[in-house]
This record gives structure tokens, sequence and C-alpha cells, in this order.
């Protein structure tokens, strides 16, 4: 018997890895160990008032505060039946976008197109091909100034507040904004251009499940209660209240997050998930640009989940100057957050983080206090998934080199743009 | 010019490996702080400061260093490091490792970085630093700030 491990795809030794038993050609064991650090730190916010909870668990991650934020304050807010603003509803999708871009920007430019290309590292890439680093650095920067904007700083929005926005943008800050979208649509064409021109990546196909968000006269990544799964043509709701039906969550000995699984079988979320569900976003330039990355859906092809994030770059690019515009129209008001009135209670909000969907839960004391309170993220959402895709890749692969099959893992893992243990920053020495 | 900026990186929920977030914390209040340094909080993704890193000829990056949890160091022991002695695999699934986002920083902008390393015994969820390492942060404080008062009047 052989076995395959990848042990470096987080910093933390030991966790993140890819485990895979070869007995000949029979594929036996295939394990991904993911830290799942969301789970182990809910004993953090357990006690806290409602007022903070979302700062606390925006610390999650740095990449995804905005979506930790949104979700957490949305959950808080269906506890206690506060309905905010439809200007604070237009405010925090526009922070979700920033957010979007700046993660897809990331993950495409700087950790998936150098894998296709076969160099080690961006910085590698860097040196051949600036113009594709440079695209790449300019996207995340267009999201990151969103989220600066809109946010209020750089990371961990301090302007979403429980009931409402703390400090709006004033019209010059939302013109220079379209300003910088504007190079952004140029920017995101490009994009599409490179992702057209890169080698094809078919290591594995299967017939998949998919989840997201579903927002059928609305394309929003935090709006909506519920969920769409789809399977071989299938449709089934799931509503935020029940998502327990959805994720079925099952401990694994191997990995610190528990699998997920609807129906009986692993499911994929994400931005692939995301236009499979909600298949009216794809008009106009993102149908022009499907047609050019020859993307077709339902995919059998996690791969194809870089092409997906390529096509939100373009709508997310969109949906954030027709946002702009429309508060522009409507002209953007100082307003004092809805009055939030505690009480025992449950609050659960589902949204669309930049890799798909993110759960928070809470139930709530008389007093506004946290006594229980769940985060499932996508990662975890998808792990039960990437094992599953693992193993198609290894069954279906003729070639039983051990490089090779490492390299076609890692690139599968990277597709589904996981978040392993993005809670922690450690520097190692050489 | 702009003043010489220190960024603090770490996550303050996962116990020690937010020092680099505590120490910039502390040195925010210090009045021996000189007047030229700027400090900010970095979360863990140096590349999200690209703009305040831009148009500076020096950074300070402050963020934990692994080794005391591999036994090769002393907890809270500070070293300087420059970029060849760090490990270049560190690499996330979906973010960059701060020595790989300062490779890609000096694509764009000609910055000198300084990574000011503090070794750490364990980066598990908690809400506080460990009290080793707690118990060393005066001292620590001390020599950062040592350092900072060298680097800036360079």
């Amino acid at each position: 018997m052989s076995t395959i491990v990848i042990e470096h795809l987080a910093r933390v030794e030991g966790h993140g890895g890819i485990t895979v038993e070869l007995e000949g050609d029979t594929v036996g064991s295939v394990r991904f160990d993911v830290f799942e650090g969301a789970r182990l730190l809910e004993p953090l916010v357990r006690g806290k008032r409602y007022d903070e909870i979302a700062p606390t668990l925006s610390r999650i991650c740095s990449i995804c505060s905005v979506a930790h934020t949104l979700t957490s304050l949305k959950a808080t807010e269906n506890a206690f039946e506060v309905r905010v603003s439809p200007q604070t509803d237009l405010l925090r999708e526009l922070l979700y976008r920033g957010e979007s871009i700046e993660s897809h920007a990331l993950h495409l430019f700087l950790l998936a197109v150098p894998d296709y290309l076969n160099y080690p590292s961006a910085i590698a890439m860097g040196a051949d091909k600036p113009a594709a680093v440079l695209l790449g650095l300019r996207l995340k920067k267009l999201g990151n100034l969103i989220q600066e904007t809109i946010g209020g700083r750089a990371i961990h929005p301090v302007n979403a507040v429980p009931g409402g926005f703390g400090k709006p943008p004033s019209v010059d800050q939302l013109i220079a904004l379209r300003s910088a979208l504007m190079q952004g649509m140029a920017d995101s064409d490009a994009a599409i251009d490179l992702m057209a021109s890169l080698p094809g990546a078919d290591f594995c196909h299967s017939d998949t499940i998919y989840a997201a968000l579903r927002s059928p006269n609305l394309d929003s990544y935090y709006a909506g209660d519920e969920v769409m799964a789809v399977s071989d043509g299938n449709r089934a709701i799931v509503r935020a209240a029940d998502y327990k039906t959805l994720t079925n969550e099952k401990a694994m000995p191997h990995s610190h997050a528990k699998h997920s699984n609807f129906r009986g079988r692993p499911f994929m979320v994400g931005s692939l998930a995301r236009l499979t569900v909600n298949p009216r976003r794809l008009t106009g330039r993102l149908a022009v640009a499907m047609k050019r990355l020859k993307l077709q859906l339902p995919a059998d092809n996690p791969m194809d989940n870089n092409k997906a994030q390529a096509l939100e770059l373009i709508n997310d690019v969109e949906r954030a100057l027709e946002i702009i515009e429309q508060l522009l129209r409507a002209g953007v008001r100082e307003e004092r957050p809805v009055p939030v009135h505690p009480r025992a209670a449950t609050g659960t909000a589902i949204t669309e983080a930049p890799r798909g969907l993110l759960i928070h839960s809470y139930t709530y004391d008389a007093e506004g206090r946290v006594v229980t309170a769940d985060v499932i993220t996508p990662t975890a959402l998808n792990a039960a998934s990437m094992e599953l895709h693992f193993r198609c890749a290894v069954e279906q692969s003729v070639e039983r080199d051990e490089a090779v099959i490492s390299r076609r893992l890692q690139m599968i893992a990277r597709a589904y743009d996981p978040c392993i243990s993005c809670s922690v920053h450690l520097v190692r020495r050489r | 010019m702009k003043p010489l900026l220190v960024i603090g990186l770490g996550n303050p929920l996962m116990g020690d490996d937010g020092i680099g977030w505590h120490i910039v914390a502390r040195l925010a209040g210090d009045p021996r702080l000189p007047e030229t340094v700027e400090v900010t909080s970095g979360g863990t993704d140096l590349l999200r400061h690209a703009d305040q890193i831009e148009g500076r000829s020096r950074v300070v990056v402050i963020d934990a260093i692994q080794d005391a949890i591999e036994g090769n160091g002393q907890v809270g022991q500070i070293s300087i490091l420059d970029e060849d002695q760090l490990d270049e695999r560190q690499q996330h699934a979906h973010h960059l490792s701060a020595v790989q986002a300062i490779g890609l920083l000096q694509l764009i902008t000609p910055v000198r970085f300084t990574l000011l390393g503090i070794s750490i015994s364990s980066a598990a969820v908690a809400n506080q630093l460990s009290p080793a390492l707690a118990a060393r942060m005066p001292a620590i404080l001390d020599r950062v700030l040592q350092e900072l008062m060298c680097t800036s009047s360079k």
C-alpha cells in the first residue's frame, strides 16, 4: 500500500492536509483534515451582549471579516425581529461585494492562476508575468477600497451595527468609488481574458449537488432566507431556521470539522453553486464571458469554481455600480439604527460569503446575552465534497505518479478556495 | 515621505498568535512611541494594507513566529528577521503568508520591510495571551520600542 500525504495546504502543521491511501490501483481511504477554528470559537461569545457578538466574530478571519460581521448582525436582528432600512440593506450588500471582489482577486490571481501555469507562487509568476499579478493586485485593491469606504476601515468593519449602519458614505466618496469601479469593469474583463487563456484542468468529473442562497428576484449575497440545493435537475429548498437538515453534520475522527451531507450526499457551496442556483444572473456581459470560458451549468468539474469566481468578479463590479447609482439617486441620509429590544429568542442567518454559504445561529436570553452560538463556515460545508472529488480525481487518473496526483489534488483543493486555518497567522523560520 | 509604519499581525482570538495585535494596541497608547511612527493592527492579511504601505520607505511588521512551538526558541524572544530567514513554503489555501505578501508588495512599491518575530509556544483558541507570554510583555515592549527608535532615526 502507498500513501500520498499533502501537508502544506495550511501553515499550521497537522491541519488542512490531504491523505490518500492506494492499494495498487485501488483507492482506499481519502481524508481531508480541516482545522475548523470557527466552531471552537463559540465559547468566546457565550454570555456576551448582542452588540458585542459581530465585532468579536468578525475576527475569525481577516479575509471574511465582512461576511462574519454581516451574517452575525443578520442572525441577531432575526432573533429580535429587527427590520433594517432599505438604505442599510444596500450599504451592507455593497460592503459584501467589496469583500467578494477582494477575496476572488486574491484567490484567482495570486493562488489559483500560478497553479495552472506551473509556478510555485505568485511571486515567481510575477517575475515572468507581472501584468497578471498587477491585475490581481488592482482588483484586490478595488475590493479593499469599497470595504474601507463603506465599512469604515480596512478590516473588521465598524459601520455595520445592530439595527442599521453607523456613518454612511458621502456623495463624494460614492462618486470616487464609482470611478474606481469603472476601471474595475475593464479589469474584470481582463480577468476573463486571462482565465480563458489558461490550460484545461480536467482531473475529475462527478455529478455534484450544489447549494446556495436562493435570491430569485434579487442579486444578493446578503438578503434571503432560503437555501436551494440543486441535484440532477431536482431542486429542494431549505429555510434558514431549518439549516440543520441541510448541514446534517457528522463528526469525523480525522477532521476537526464535522462533515455535512444533504440527504446522505456531499454538496458543494461557493461561486459555482451560486451561479447554478441563480442562473438568471447569467445575462449580458456574464453570458458572453461564460461562453468564452466554455462553462456549462450544472458543471461536473470542481475546477470550474475558478471560472465561476471570474464571472462573479464581473457580476460584483456591475452590482456594486448599480447599488451606488441607487444610493446616489435616492440620496444618502444619516439614519439612526432601528432600536433593538432584546428578548429570549433564537435567530439564524445564512448569507453568501466569498467561498460559499455561511451560517450563524444564536440563542439569546431575556437580557440579550448569548446562551448558545453556532457558526458553520463554507469550508466545513465543503469538506465532504472535497473528499469526494479527491477520490474521483485519483480513481479517474490513469497516471499513478505521486507528484502528478499530488499536484492535481492541490489544484482541486485550491479551486474550492478553502479557509482552513485562517484564524491563525504565524511565520516559520527557515 | 510618509513616516515609518508598524503593522501588528495576528488574530487576538487565537491566543498567542495575536501577539502582533496586542503589541500595536499597547504601542498606540505608549508615550514613548516616537511621533514619527504610525502603528496599525493588520489582522492576518498584510496585503490588505497595500495602500497604507505605498509611498513609504520603511515598514516594520510584527508577527508571531512558531519556533517556540517547535522547541527552537524561548517564548517572547524577539528576532529581527530578513526575508531569507523565513520559510517561503508557508502558504495559506486562500490567502498569502506575510513573507509572500512582502514579496508581492515589493513588486509594486520599493519599500524595505523589517520583520520583528515574537516566538510563541501555542496558537490555540483563547481571547488572551498565555501567562508565559503575557509575563514577557513589558520586556517585549521595551525591546520593540528600542528597535523602532533605532529604525525611525535611520
